[in-house]
Formats: structure tokens, sequence, C-alpha cells
């Protein structure tokens, strides 16, 4: 048998010994039962909701679950002070009637008095003395100051535990080490990267550790570089991985007490992100940036640099690049706004201007980073050289502008047929020649053509389907005013990208005017061959002529030729006159007379002509109309000859109307027509036979022996000496004919060149 | 039928390329009075006139060769200033322009072929006087 004091001096060492809270506390149990002499006693440990039961072993009588649980509750209803109580009959075993059992609670209680948890003791005991309770409350203040100090080094316990298991989780490498180079921990992650236990690393040389990686110093931790520096953050690399080493050193009182803590960063991935980054940043052709939004750039990549002829990068990062940069500020301000309002910007157009002071023409596309306060911050972009583009697209418009010219300007009607001839495209000439856009657009260009050369055309068309060119295809047209015009028409087949005739283009020009030049041309040199022609006959013809006529007259004087003789004379005589009055003609007609150059009142002239033949006209029922324009200017030239031109005329006209048998009327008007004075002689006459040749020489239709054949001819050939034309056609409304003779009007300046001209003779 | 020519009367020089039209002319100025000379080109026209004396000059005004009517004209003015007044040319081609300036400019008489004979001999007796 203990002694008492012995026994809670052997508790006391049990408790500071102790580690482990369960046997302490079973431990504790049996003593508290040894020293009350109790059958059982039991340690309760209150730990939330929950009770702890630490029991005697021993014992014969053991409370049942039922009553243990029981004596739990009672004791959790326990107060401050040590309680008794009769256990209840049922617990009292059979056959042991007369042995009264109690159960005697202590409260555990902590120094902030806290209900740590009960002592149970059950004995037979029905009440405690003063000795007894002594030594119970005893017992309770060992046990609460144990459970206390249980309870405290468990937390630290726990704490410590969890903060290993803190710096374990961390994936980071962590070493510690101290001034003698030893390891002193190091975390799991660094552990099972060299394949060990973490405590298998403690007490090992730092330099064990450098197959992690290397800071590259002659220390003989790899990871320290300056170990008087209370801070270090480096990065450093083994051939596989990128660590960025973050080094702490806590100086303490003992060398021992130095650690130095590095932990390592595993920022290979990070690294190669950036340097995929970077490689993509200065690798892509884009220009990228980081701006300021007063126009700083932060940071630029190399395809931006080169974009602005920049030769560096820092060159660029330059504060006072942005004015350069900026043609309008105006435009920059715009910007700002835009970007301001939408925080985003695609595709957005800005002119830049680079170092050389060249254009450049930018595609952006812009990002706003802002701040706190909703104010723009950075901007970041992407930019796009389009100035080529834009080139080229004004080139193209350039030259579509050219080609629209070309096609608004042209004198030729161009238009454009689709493979069934109907017009897709009329260019603007068309219209100026009065055509109308909703009758032709749509509509078949063939139906334009006059009838009789249709089926050219459409052949022309076929051709042109099947891939060939047809050029200067003259047909008649219809006008706009119905008219029909002689056009010159080319066909040239347009082809898509697979190379079928999808289009034919038409180019259609109105050679009516160039025809009628060109006959006139014909015409007029004809005339003036057949003027030169006639010149050399008429004199090689006048020799003999003035020898039969000389010799016929001479024989004609003789008295004795027989009268038989002298009437075959006369024939001779009469013929040879008619012969010469025929080579005079064609002298007068050759003759290139001088023109007297003077004023002449074409309308007084014409009055004479008609008094000339008045009487023929009144006596034979033919109407003369004058429709005279009374104010017109003079013409400049000889008014004996025109007068001749006129009466050739007239005399035509008048023959012309004799034959028709109808009433005669023939209109004269004159009218100023440009610069010249036009005179027009319409009659209701038999018409022209053949008005292309009525000017030739010899040309009549006049019954043989009433004309020579060369009146008209004489005229054209004076028409032409004053610089004037003489036309004639069949009437298209009536019957007839008309004649037209232009002749220039006498301007200030003929006048005065006439003038000066006699002035010199 | 020979028709005599006054005593010291000069003839009239005929210059003509022309025989036919040199025998009309020859025909009709003799059968009226009038001695005739005659040379087949202007040339030779020229020879005779400065050899000669001659009351007057009828000459063609186209004539092949290097000396025509207007020559003979000018060869005349200059030579036989007294003869100016007495020249009569003739022409088959008034038509050209030459021969109008050469007309305009000489003031001479000219006839134009073919002519009558009436026409011809009231220019000769108008510019040479009756024989």
């Amino acid at each position: 048998m203990h002694d008492r004091a012995e026994e809670l001096m052997e508790l006391a060492v049990d408790a500071a010994q102790s580690r482990h809270l369960p046997g302490f506390l079973e431990r504790f149990a049996e003593r508290a039962a040894r020293l009350l002499s109790a059958e059982w006693c039991a340690v309760m440990v209150f730990r939330g909701r929950e009770t702890d039961s630490y029991q005697t072993s021993t014992g014969k009588d053991r409370p049942d679950a039922a009553q243990h649980t029981s004596l739990i509750r009672s004791a959790r209803e326990l107060g401050k002070e040590i309680e008794v109580r009769q256990l209840l009959a049922e617990l009292v075993e059979a056959g042991e009637a007369e042995k009264t059992k109690t159960a005697v609670f202590v409260p555990i209680t902590a120094s902030d008095a806290e209900s740590l948890g009960a002592i149970c003791l059950v004995c037979e005991k029905k009440k405690l003395d003063k000795a007894e309770e002594r030594l119970l409350r005893a017992l309770a203040s060992h046990a609460a100051l144990s459970l206390e100090n249980f309870r405290r080094f468990s937390q630290l316990e726990r704490s410590k535990r969890q903060w290993v298991e803190d710096i374990d989780a961390i994936s980071d490498y962590i070493v510690v080490h101290d001034r003698s180079w030893r390891v002193v921990r190091t975390n799991r992650s660094l552990a099972s990267h060299l394949g060990v236990p973490p405590v298998a690393l403690v007490g090992e040389a730092m330099s064990s550790l450098r197959q992690i990686a290397e800071s590259g110093s002659d220390l003989p931790c790899p990871f320290c570089r300056d170990t008087q520096q209370a801070r270090e953050e480096y990065v450093v690399a083994s051939p596989e991985r990128i660590f960025l080493v973050s080094t702490s050193r806590t100086p303490g009182v003992s060398d021992d007490d130095t650690r130095t803590i590095h932990v390592l960063k595993d920022i290979t991935d990070r690294r190669e992100a950036e340097r995929r980054y970077r490689e993509l940043f200065d690798s892509i052709q884009e220009g990228l940036f980081f701006a300021t939004p007063d126009g700083r750039f932060l940071d630029v990549n190399d395809a931006m640099v080169r974009m602005l002829g920049y030769d560096a990068r820092d060159e660029l990062l330059r504060a006072d690049v942005g004015p350069h940069l900026y043609p309008a500020p105006a435009a920059r301000e715009r910007f700002l706004q835009a970007l301001a309002e939408r925080g985003v910007l695609r595709n957005y157009e800005e002119t830049l201007r680079r170092k050389d002071g060249t254009l450049l023409h930018t595609l952006q596309n812009i990002t706003a980073v802002r701040d706190s306060r909703g104010n723009i911050a950075q901007i970041r972009g992407l930019m796009l050289d389009v100035t080529e583009q834009k080139t080229f697209q004004s080139q193209l418009q350039r030259e579509r502008d050219f080609n629209q010219k070309i096609l608004n300007t042209t004198q030729s009607m161009i238009l454009v047929l689709d493979t069934a001839g109907l017009i897709s495209y009329a260019n603007r000439r068309c219209f100026e020649a009065g055509y109308r856009e909703d009758e032709l657009i749509g509509y078949r260009l063939v139906d334009w053509v006059e009838s009789s050369h249709r089926a050219d055309f459409e052949a022309a068309l076929e051709t042109t389907a099947h891939g060939q060119q047809v050029e200067n295809l003259e047909l008649r047209v219809r006008r706009s005013d119905a008219s029909m015009g002689h056009f010159s028409i080319s066909l040239s087949p347009m082809r898509d990208e697979q190379n079928a005739v999808n289009s034919v283009v038409v180019v259609m020009t109105d050679v009516t005017d160039a025809t009628l030049l060109q006959a006139k041309l014909a015409h007029s040199e004809k005339m003036a061959t057949i003027g030169r022609l006639v010149s050399g006959v008429a004199h090689e013809v006048n020799n003999p002529l003035a020898a039969i006529l000389g010799f016929t007259d001479l024989l004609l004087e003789n008295p004795q030729i027989p009268d038989n003789a002298r009437e075959d004379l006369q024939i001779i005589l009469q013929e040879t006159q008619r012969t010469k009055d025929i080579v005079q003609d064609l002298l007068s007609f050759a003759r290139q007379r001088p023109v007297q150059r003077e004023l002449v009142h074409v309308n007084s002239v014409l009055r004479q002509t008609i008094k000339l033949r008045s009487y023929d006209f009144a006596s034979h029922g033919v109407e003369v109309v004058e429709e005279f324009d009374e104010k017109l200017s003079p013409a400049l030239g000889d008014s004996q000859q025109l007068q001749q031109v006129f009466l050739n005329i007239l005399n035509n006209a008048y023959d012309a109307v004799q034959e028709s048998g109808q009433r005669g009327r023939i209109v004269i008007r004159t009218r100023l027509r440009g610069d010249s004075i036009e005179v027009a002689v319409t009659d209701n006459g038999t018409g022209i036979a053949d008005p292309e040749h009525i000017f030739d020489p010899f040309y009549t239709t006049k019954q043989a022996g009433k004309g020579t054949g060369l009146g008209l001819s004489i005229c054209y050939g004076i028409v032409r000496a004053h610089g004037g034309e003489i036309l004639c056609w069949n009437n298209s409304e009536q019957r007839g004919s008309t004649f037209v003779v232009r002749v220039p009007v006498a301007n200030d300046a003929s006048v005065a060149a006439t003038l000066a001209k006699e002035a010199g003779r | 039928m020979k028709i005599q020519t006054p005593a010291g009367l000069a003839p009239i020089l005929l210059i003509e390329d022309e025989p036919s039209v040199t025998a009309f002319l020859r025909a009709a100025l003799e059968r009226h009075g009038y001695a005739v000379a005659n040379a087949a080109s202007g040339a030779e026209g020229l020879k005779m006139l400065s050899g000669g004396k001659y009351s007057g000059v009828i000459s063609d005004i186209r004539m092949p060769g290097t000396v025509n009517g207007a020559e003979v004209h000018a060869w005349i003015q200059k030579n036989r200033p007294e003869l100016c007044a007495r020249i009569i040319l003739i022409s088959g081609d008034t038509a050209n322009s030459e021969t109008q300036a050469f007309l305009a400019q000489s003031r001479a008489p000219c006839i134009e072929k073919p002519f009558r004979v009436q026409q011809l001999m009231t220019i000769v007796e108008k510019t040479f006087g009756k024989p």
C-alpha cells in the first residue's frame, strides 16, 4: 500500500513525463481509486458535448454501460462542489442488498473556471471525511493542471504538425540551413524532388542540393549569393528548370540560431510562357504596342519599330515621339473619345507619320485598360500596315475613275450586251446622244439597227459570242430622234474567269458626218480631175475648131460658092458654133476664174435672178415663194457668178416642175446657218434621178440639145471657188428636190483682209 | 487668087504653132489686104522681129518651146516699144489662171479661139488700122 503523499508525487511525475493523455488518465484513475479505496474510478473529460471517460480497469463492481452513461450524465450536471450520490437500488447487485454504494463526483475545473471534466469514484462510503475531501480536491487540481497542460501540448503539437504539413503542402521548394551550411529543415516538395523523406536531409550539407540548381556563387550553399543581405531574390537555372530563389536570413543570438531560408519557386513554365509571349510579341508581323493615353509608348514590338521606320525600340519609346507620330491632333482626339466611349476599337483606321515623315496607313485593334476610377490608364493595340493596300486601293480607284472618265468622255457610244444581245450597260455618250436608259437597258440592240442590216449585226454578234472580234462594221442605226445614222460598230468579246464569253462590248460611232465629208472630198477630188481634163481637151479642141470656123467663114465670104454648098457650110458653121459652146461651157466649169470679192447681198441677188425668169414663171403658173431672212448679213463674193448659180438652180427647178405636170411651186429660203448664208431652193417637181452625180459634167436628164450637162458642174465650181458648198437631195416629205447653196458670211476679218488685198493691188 | 499688098507697108508678123490656125489667119488677113509673115514658134518670132520690120504682131499665148506669147510681149515692150500698142494676142485657154493674169497685166487685145472672121477683122482693123 502506497503512502498517499508518495502516490501524489508519483502522480505529479507521471503528469510531467506523460506524452499520452489516455494512458496517463487511466493511471490517474487507478491511483485515485487506490488513494480513496474506491471500487471504481473514472476521469471524465468533457470534449464539447462528448465526454471521454478513462476508468480503472480492475475492480469487481465496475458499472455496466448503462450505469456508466448514467454516471457521465450526473458528472455533466455537476456543479463546482464535490457531490456524493447514493446509487440507485438497481445499480446494486442482487444479493448484496445490505451494501450501500455511493458515487462521488469531483469537478475538474480549469484555472479560468472552465469545466474540464470530473472525477467519479464509486465506493461503499456513505460520506467523505475532510481529509478525503482535501485529497479529492488535490487530485482534481492535478487532473485540471494535467488536462490543461495536455491540451496546450496537443495544441502545440497540432499546430507544429499543421505547420509542417502546411510547409510540406507548398509546392515551392523550401530549405532552411544554419551558418555551418547544414540543412535544418526541408519541405516535402524539395525532398520528393530528390526522392527522399524530408527527415533524411536534415543535417546534410547544403552542397548536396546542388543537383537542384545553382546560383553560381562560390559559397557552399547553391542558393546563397550574398550572405550579408537579409533578403535576396534571383533566378537560378538548371538545365531543365528555372527557379526564382527568394532567400531570407534570420540572425539569431548564436550561430546555431542563424537561419537561412531559401524558397525556390519553379518558374520554368512562367518563364517559358513569358519567353513564348516575348517571342510572339517580337516575331509577329503585326505591330503590338502598349501606350499611355497621351500617346507615349510603354512597349512596342520589333514589327512596330520597323513599321514606323525607327532604328531601335528605345527610339520609339522616347517621350517626344508622340507629336511626330500623329500628323493630325484632331484625329487623335477623335480616336481617344471613341476609345473612351467604347473601350474597344476594331479595325480603326489611323494615319501615322513615320520617322522619315512619310505617311503610314494603319488598321488598329485597340483595347483600353482602365484604372479603378474608370479612366483609361493604358492603351493596348495591334497595328497593321495597310499603306500598300491603301495605295493599291487608291490606285484601283484612280484606275476605275480613269476608265469611268474614258467611258464618260469618249465620243463613241459604248454598250455592253449579254450573250442574248440584251443591253446591260450604256455609257454616258449614249444618253447624251438622246437615247433614254429605259429604252436601252434590257432591250435588244439589234432592234435599233435598220431592218436590212439586222442580219449583218446578228451575224457579227454570233461571231463575237464565239470569241472573235468584229471591227468597223458599218451599219445604219436608228438614232434617238428616229433618223437613221451611219454607224461604225466594233464588237469585242468579254470573257469571264473561265475564259468563256459572257458579254459583248459594242463601240458605236456615228460616222454619218464623216461619211458625208468623205463623199464630199471624193467628189471635189473627182471634180478637180475632171476640171483638169476638160481644160486640156478644150484647149486642144479649140485649135482645130478655130481653123474649121475660120475657113468656113472664109468660104462663106466667097461669092463663087454655090447656094447648095453654102447651105452645107451654114450647117458646118452651126455645128462648129455648138461645139464651141460646149467647149466654152467646159472651160467655164474648169476655169478657176478669180472670184470678185465684194460684199454681196444674197437676198437682192436672188430677187434680181427671180426677176429674170418671172415672166416664164408667171406665164406657166409656177408659184415662187420667197422666204427670206431680211436681216441676213452680206456674203463676200462675186454677185455675177452667184447670180449664174442661182439662175441655173432656178432653171432646173422650173424645168422639174414643168415636167411634173402639176402646179409648180418653188420655195426659196435664205437663212444664216453658222458662218454661212444658206439658200435653199425647194421645188415640187419630178425630183432628181441621181443626186450623187448631178454635179458631174455632162450629167443631164434633159433631152439632147437642150443642155450641155455642164450647168450644175459650173455652179459647183463657182460655189467651191467662193469657199462654200452646193448640195441637193430629193425631198423626204413631198415630191421634188431641194438645192442648197452655202457661202461664207462676210465677217469683219474677211472683209478687212479683202480690203487690204485690194489696196495692195 | 492673088491679092496685091500695098507697097511700102510692112507685113504683120504672125506667131502661131498650129499650122491650120496659121493658114486660116494668113488667108483671112491677106484677103483683107494685109501683108503677112509668119513664125512657127515664139523663138522664131523673136528672131524675125529682131531682124525685120513689121507693122504689128499677132501671137498665140500658149506655144510649145522656150518662148510663149507672154515672153514675146515682154520682148517687144523692151526692144520694139513702137510695136507695143500693135500686138494682138490669141488664146485657146483663157481658163488658165496664168493666162488670165498675163492678159490683165498686158492690156493687149485678145481673141479667144475659136473666133469668127468678122471678130478677127474688127480687132485687127482697130489695132493696126485698115490696110
